[in-house]
Order: structure tokens, then sequence, then C-alpha cells
């Protein structure tokens, strides 16, 4: 039953403020080119919009098309159950198991990269390549740096990760310090954005995501977005929950989940203000030069391991 | 006595099927083939009663069959290991006959149909008798009818000169594989003085590791294991899909089994074992999914997702090794579950996976998948069960592939436990790839998938291409329903069972996941616009776009390609000629890019090249007279009793 409250709970929360992120990372991208950028509500506006627009489908699709916004969302929504914002709940079901949530994530990807084969478009088929390529090289990347938060906090449940944090001061931890560079990295990769993929381009040969949701139109477009977005904030999320896990609560009443949701958002904001001077401050980097920044990212979180291991 | 009958009665079907078929070879027809592979079906539905009352249960089973002398007699002794394995077997053999049914009609002669049913059931019940063998003399016995009908059936489509190059080298290696079995046997026999498969004891550690290296050569040919993998690729495109489903679903998993009886239940295993053990089958993984990447085949395709597979499996015994001997009883438990609960998964999905592409194959007739797409429009349930097993494969939630590489992920991450910081490094080195396995696998299939089923046909046949008949949908059905249920109640099958695993409760996740969906749905359905209509797919303004524009199974992978060039070593070759001296005026040429086949080139050939040599010698030895063969069988016989002499 509490688990049920926490559920609606956390996944309201979290569907309200995704599109804000995602606003305010365009804001800021736009004050360091000098112009004043969209408001902050846009992407609330765009996609109440495009709920209301009609879908457009190729002839060339096949029901994998129909179905994968809905995989998408479903996917993401339950993988955004493994990263509490609220509050955090009492274990249920093994629901905070890192290879769960990471496998929920694969889960929206493998169905997206299909959609972006289904139409037949070169565009899509480049996108799925591209997508599957990166996600394949930065996937012993992710699987590292959990494996080393789990080594330095002793457990490998997200809940159980968050709840250590919260109650030890690790931010003053070099291995931390260490691991929040490659998480870091993790978070710039996995939502697509400079240097690995420029979300704003389309139609250009550098884009990974966006080309494979092209095809995509009206509700279905919605939905696409919307699960992107949130699949941002879990990932901020994580990476807000083990380094500044400040006013997050594990006794959830009235008080201190207010706390902890206003705490998010002001945390959420900051990152995505710092996301978005990192996006401006890169050029977008060729495709086969992306390793090497996946090698430093497992450099980092290597030798985070070598040093809790040597210590 | 009910267990002794079942048994019998199976064993009895198998073998009359078999020699009614063979004595009948010519002249039965194709009621009488479908009567035999009813009958088959019905033998196996026997074997999994058996076997699956024995797991349940938790009893043993013995019978002693036929007894040659005191020492060479062919008994059986079935625990739950064994019985375990016999339900993996019996389960897909009994699907696999149903997917004949339809299957076997396609193509061939009335002989050679007749022949392969007959060669099938054969295939079968040996693979039965291995695993349920108490002693190594009937262990072998089996092992090499195995053998020997797997190669007559790869051999089905003789008149290929491929297929018999194939077939060829699969016999070859296979009776490596023997020849490597027999060591370790004799060897244990030398120790112990019987051929039971029993624990031996007091030995040196030396004389341990000879048997084990000799062991884990002969099983890991026969399971795949790099670098003895080479014959899988070639058996496996070679052979009807339904024999290539049995020979990756089941015959590798025997060798597994092997691997497992002798290092858990017979070999105490010393500490570098279980290092080797994780090496060879993380190089197994991260190679088998690389070299499945470039892979146009789609059958080749598979079969290098079986070495991936047996790999990942290899790892799980691997870690149980690490485990038990620093004596992390828990953890080795949950790896050496993982290992085996892998092992029933990929039976299932990998023969899944060879059934529906087996029927992909029939109705496009052709293997290249860069010749298929769309095919989802016209072949809808053969594509969907596809769907399911590659989903499976590639490990995502809530399917069984799923829960089984969750578990050695699991035993990965929870190896900080061991003091010795070497062998953490190397534990950790070992999950980044094993990670980097999983997430290939998913590309990989997410290319297999959306190259065959998906987009506009790429050729004529593949527009024209139909649906299959019932039994061809029906069998790998029954597949597809097991890799959901074995994923989504692993948590209380295994609870039930009385081991409580780390694993997340996939049951209440699945749940949670169909009321999200649900809500989402109601939500659209109230909010978003319903409407939707049909137009061209977007080209940039070009009017008419063809499946010439989509992107191609070579486009796909290549980026994955490219990052691991030094792996795949290709090399590129071009030719140009020129009409004028000055090399301006290009007339004609030829470009063509190659994988360098490392293992091929640098094991294969050079091993096969000095073992000619070799015989090359002896063979000069050979082209005497009498008188000389006569001088060597005296040199021969002195040297004996030289030996006995000094061995007594």
């Amino acid at each position: 039953m509490s688990f049920i409250i926490y559920a609606l709970l956390n996944t309201a929360f979290v569907m309200l403020i995704s599109p804000l992120f995602v606003s305010l990372i365009k804001k800021v991208k736009a004050y360091t080119q000098g112009r004043q950028g969209p408001p902050l509500l846009q992407t609330y506006y765009m996609l109440l919009k495009l709920l209301k627009k009609e879908r457009v489908y190729s002839d060339n699709t096949s029901l994998i098309m129909r179905i994968t916004p809905y995989i998408n969302i479903v996917c993401v929504l339950v993988a955004s159950l493994c990263v509490p914002v609220v509050y955090i709940p009492a274990q249920i079901a093994g629901f905070g198991s890192i290879i769960l949530f990471l496998y929920l994530l694969v889960f929206a990807k493998f169905f997206m990269a299909l959609a972006g084969l289904d139409a037949g478009s070169t565009f899509g088929g480049m996108g799925s390549s591209r997508e599957m390529t990166v996600s394949a090289v930065i996937e012993p990347v992710i699987i590292i740096v959990f494996a080393a938060l789990g080594l330095l906090l002793k457990t490998t449940n997200l809940y159980d990760m968050f709840t250590t944090s919260l109650n030890s001061s690790l931010f003053i931890n070099p291995s931390t310090l260490l691991i929040s560079l490659s998480l870091f990295i993790i978070l710039i990769v996995e939502t697509a954005r400079i240097p690995v993929d420029n979300p704003e381009t389309h139609l250009e040969l550098t884009m990974i995501h966006e080309a494979m949701i092209l095809e995509y139109s009206g509700s279905d477009l919605a939905m696409m977005e919307m699960s992107h977005a949130v699949k941002q904030t879990i990932l901020m999320a994580v990476f807000i929950n083990i380094l500044i896990p400040w006013g997050l609560t594990s006794a959830p009443n009235a008080l201190t989940v207010s706390i902890s949701a206003v705490t998010f958002i002001i945390k959420g904001m900051v990152l995505a203000v710092a996301v978005g001077f990192f996006e401006s401050m890169f050029a977008k980097s060729r495709l086969f030069r992306l390793p090497n920044l996946f090698m430093l990212a497992f450099f980092f979180s290597f030798s985070t391991i070598l040093f809790e291991l040597l210590k | 006595m009910m267990m002794n009958l079942l048994f019998v009665c199976g064993l009895c079907v198998f073998f009359g099927l078999a020699l009614a078929q063979i004595v009948f070879v010519t002249k039965a027809s194709a009621v009488v083939r479908r009567f035999s592979l009813w009958a088959m079906l019905l033998a196996s539905i026997l074997f999994l009663a058996f076997s699956l009352n024995i797991v349940l249960h938790n009893s043993t089973f013995s019978l002693n069959l036929y007894e040659l002398t005191n020492d060479l007699r062919f008994s059986f002794l079935v625990d739950r290991l064994a019985a375990y394995f016999m339900l993996i077997i019996s389960l897909v053999s009994g699907v696999a006959c149903l997917y004949s049914l339809g299957y076997i009609e396609h193509n061939g002669t009335n002989t050679g149909k007749n022949f392969l049913v007959a060669m099938m059931s054969l295939f079968i019940i040996s693979m039965l008798l291995i695993v349920a063998s108490d002693n190594t003399f009937s262990f072998l016995f089996f092992w090499e009818i195995m053998s020997l009908t797997s190669f007559f059936m790869v051999l089905f489509e003789r008149e290929k000169p491929d297929t018999r190059k194939s077939a060829l080298f699969y016999f070859v290696m296979t009776q490596m594989s023997t020849v490597f079995l027999m060591f370790g046997f004799i060897a244990i026999h030398h120790a112990t003085g019987s051929f039971d498969i029993g624990s031996v004891t007091g030995v040196s550690p030396f004389f341990k590791g000879a048997v084990f290296l000799s062991l884990f050569i002969g099983f890991g040919i026969k399971a795949g294991i790099m670098p003895f993998h080479k014959w899988l690729p070639y058996a496996h495109s070679a052979s009807p899909s339904n024999i290539s489903a049995l020979m990756s679903g089941v015959m590798i998993k025997v060798a597994i089994y092997g691997l497992v009886r002798y290092l858990v239940f017979v070999l105490t295993p010393d500490r570098w074992w279980g290092v080797m053990v994780l090496i060879f089958g993380t190089f197994s993984a991260v190679l088998g999914v690389i070299y499945a990447l470039k892979e146009h085949d789609i059958k080749k395709l598979l079969a290098y997702h079986s070495i991936e597979n047996i790999g990942i499996i290899v790892i799980g015994i691997g870690l149980y090794l690490i485990f038990q001997s620093y004596g992390f009883t828990d953890l080795a438990t949950l790896a050496l579950i993982a290992a085996l609960f892998h092992s029933l998964n990929h039976a299932l999905f990998k023969s899944l996976l060879f059934l529906t592409t087996g029927s992909v194959i029939n109705a496009t007739g052709t293997r290249n998948i860069e010749k298929m797409g769309g095919l989802i429009k016209v072949m809808p349930y053969t594509g969907i069960l596809f769907l399911i097993g590659a989903v499976s494969i590639a490990a995502l939630p809530p399917f069984n592939g799923f829960v089984s590489e969750l578990m050695i992920f699991q035993a990965f991450l929870q190896s900080f436990v061991i003091g010795n910081p070497f062998l953490k490094i190397i534990l950790f080195l070992g999950l980044s790839l094993f990670a980097l396995t999983s997430a290939l696998a998913a590309a990989c299939f997410v290319k297999a998938f959306g190259l065959i089923f998906l987009a506009a046909p790429r050729s004529e046949e593949a527009r024209k291409a139909k649906e299959v008949s019932t039994s061809m949908i029906a069998a790998p059905a029954i597949l597809a329903i097991g890799c959901l249920l074995l994923g989504v109640f692993s948590f209380q099958l295994f609870s039930s069972q009385g081991y409580t695993l780390p694993i997340p409760n996939l049951m209440v996740i699945g749940l949670v996941l169909i009321i999200t969906l649900a809500l989402v749905w109601l939500f659209m359905r109230l909010v978003g616009n319903k409407n939707s209509r049909k137009s061209e797919t977007w080209g940039c303004g070009i009017i008419s776009q063809n499946s010439k524009m989509e992107y191609t199974a070579s486009g796909f992978s290549e980026p994955i390609l490219t990052i691991f060039r030094p792996i795949y070593r290709t090399r590129k070759k071009s030719e140009r000629n020129f009409n004028d001296a000055g090399k301006s005026i290009f007339k004609d040429g030829t470009a063509e890019i190659q994988t360098f086949k490392l293992f091929e080139e640098r094991i294969y050939i050079p091993v096969a090249n000095f073992v000619q040599k070799l015989s090359n010698i002896i063979s000069n030895l050979h082209d005497v007279d009498l008188d000389t063969y006569i001088l060597y069988s005296f040199i021969a016989v002195v040297i004996l009793i030289l030996a006995v002499g000094w061995l007594i």
C-alpha cells in the first residue's frame, strides 16, 4: 500500500518536473549564445500541442512503430520507480536493483532503435545503428561506475545506496569525486547531448537520438519526448542522490517529502544549468572519437576501484 | 516402478522408431514420418514427466540396463543435476519434433528425410542417455553416438560442396573432443580403478590439473568455447534448421553438463581452474558477440551467439569455482544457479530463434539478411515469435535471459568480498567485458530483427514470402511462452525450490509494467489525438523511395566494426586499372574488404599443417615391403615388453 503511494507520488513528481529541466537547459544554452531562449514552460506547451495532433505513419511501418512509444514511456516510468526523488521507500520486490534499472532503460532503447529501422528511412537506420553502438560502448563504463559505487557503499541496490550516502558525508570523499566525473559523462551520453549527440539538429549527419524518432509525429511524438525528458530527470536524480543527497528523506511525512521535493527541484535546476554550460563549451565530436571520451570515464571509475581496493 | 516404466518406454520408442526408419528408409512415406515424429514427441513428453518428477522431488533414479562385463556396463543414475539437463533436452527435443512435422517435408529426397528422422531419434535418445549415464564407459559410448548422428544430420544437404566441407570440419572437431575426453576418463580410471562417475580423491594436484585440462578441452570443443568454437558456425549454417535448434539448444548443453558434473562432483577444483574457466568464458562471450555482429548469414549469426551464451554459462561456472574456493557458499550457489538457469534459458530462446529462422529461410529461400526485410507484414506470427526470442537473448526484463544475466551481474558485483586484490581486479575487468557482451548482443538483435522483419522488402523473394504452417508456428510459440513464464515467475520458481536469491520479483515488476501501460493507454485514449493517417517515409523530398535506400546490415554494424577494428583485423584490397600511363583515366577495378580469420589462420591451419607434416613422415615408413612390416611388428612387440616390464 505504502509502495503504491510512493509510486504515484514519485512518478507524478518526476513527470511534472522533467519538461522543466529540458527547457532550462535550452534557456541556458540560448543565453550563452546571446539569445533570449524559449520560456521555461515551452516544453509543456509543446507536449500539449503534440498530444492534440494526429499521427502520421509511413506506409512501410509495422506494429513496432505503433507500440514503441508506449513501451518507451512505460519502461522509463517503471525505471523511475528505482530512483526515489520524493522519499526513499522500504524495499519491495527488488525495485532498487541497479541491473533492473539499467535494463529497463535498455528495453526502451532496444525498441526505439527498432522503430528507427521500421520506416525504412536512411536517417532512422543511421540513428539506430549509432545509438546501439554508443550504448554498447558506454555499457562497460556504466557497469564499472556502479560496481565502484557498490564497492564504496557496500550494496548493489539503489535505495540502499541513496540511504547510505544520505547518512554519510560522501561529498568530501575523493573516490566520490572521481565517480562523479564518470557519472556526469554517462548523463551526457545517455541523454544524447553534445559532444556525443546534438539534440538540436534535425537532418544533420551528426544526429543520433533525433534521427531515430524522426518519423514520429503527433501524440506518439509527445510520448517519445516525454520519455526522453523523464529519462534525463532520473539519470540526473541518480547523480544528485549519490553526490548531494541533502534534503532527501527515508522517513516520509508531509514536511520531509515537500522538503525533499523542493530541494530536488533546486538541485536539479543547478545541475541542468551546469549541463547547459557544459554543452555550450564543447563542439559535437566525431562519432569515432567518442570511445576516447568513454575510455576517460572508464579510467576514472576503474581508478576508483583500484583506489578502494588498495586502501 | 512408475519411473522405470517411463524411462524404458521412452527408450524403446526412440530406438524402435530409429530402427524402423532405417529399415524402411527408402520405402516409408510422409505419413510414416509424421507418425514417427508424433511418437517421438510423445516419448519426449514421457522423459519430460520423468525428469520433472526427479527435479521437483529431488529424488534419484537408477537402472542397470545391460552389462558387457563387470566393469563395462550401460547403467544409469539420474540425480537432480542430470534430471535438470534431461528436462532441457526432452523439452527442446519435443518442440523440435513438433516443428519438424511441418518443416521436414519442405526439402530433400524421400530417403533423405526418412534417414533424417531416424538420426534425429537416435540423436535425442543418445543425448538423454549421456546425461543419465553413471559410468564413463556408457557416457563415452553415447557421446560417440551423439557425435556420429549429428554428423550425419549436418550432411543432410550433401550435394552442396559447402555442406560437405562443414560436415568434415565438424567431424574432425568432434572426434578431437572424444579423444580428449577419453584421455581424461582413462586417467580417472587409472586413479580410482573403476569407470564409475564418483569423486576422485587422494591424487596429486599435478595429475588432477592434467585431468581437468584434458576434460576442459574435450567438453570445451563440444560446447564451443573459444578457441575451439570454429565448427559451430560451419555446422549450424549447413544443417537443417530443426537440427540447428537441437544442436545449438541442446547438444552444446550436454557438454556443459559434463563440465559441471566433473568440476562440481568428480574432481575437487583448485583455485586457478576457476580463474582459467572465467577467462575462457569471458573471451568466448565477448568475441562470440563481436563476430556475430559482422555476420549477415542469419544462421552463422545465431551460431556465434551460441558461442557468446556458452561463454556466459562458463563465466557462471568460473565464478562458482572462484567463490567456492574462497568459501563464499551463498555467492557460489548464486553463480552456479545462474549458469544452470542460463543453460535452460539459452536452450529455450536459441531454439526459438533457430526454428523461426528456419521458417524465414523456408519462406524466402535465402540465409542472407541483406535480402530480407518487411517480413513482419507477411509473416506476423513468425515475426513476433522471433521478436520474443530476440528480446530474451538481449536480456531485457521480464524475459528469462534477463534473470540469468542479472544473477551473474549480482555475483560479479558482490565479488568485492574476496580478499585477493589481483583477483578482484580480474573480476571487475571480467564484469566490464560481460556488460559489453550484453550490450552488443542487444545491438546485434536490433540488427537481426530490424533487417529481417522491418522496413520494406529488399528482394523479390522477401516480397512474395508466405506465413508458414501451423506446426511451424505452434512449436516456437511453446518456447516463447516458456521464455516469458520462466522470466516472470523466476523468483517464485527459485523460492519454491528453497533458494532465496537476491533477484527482483519480476512478477510484481511485470504487474507494475502492465498497470503503467494500462494507465498510459487510458490517458492517451482520453487526452491524446486518436487520429492517424498513412503517408510516405520522409526522404528529404525524394519521391518514390525504394528499398535500395534503406539502411543495410553492413551499414548497421559498420560503426561497431570500425571501433573494434583491432579485433576484426579487416584487410582492404583494391586494384585499379587505368586507360593511360599517367593513371588519370579510370578503366575498371575491384575492391574487397576481408576480415582476418584469426583463429583459423593462427591456430587451426598451423596445427593442421603440423599434423600434415608429421603424417608425411610416417607415410614414408609405410612405403615398404612385407619383411619390413614384420620388422616393425617385432620392434613394437619388443618395446611393449620392455615397457610393461618397466612399468610393473
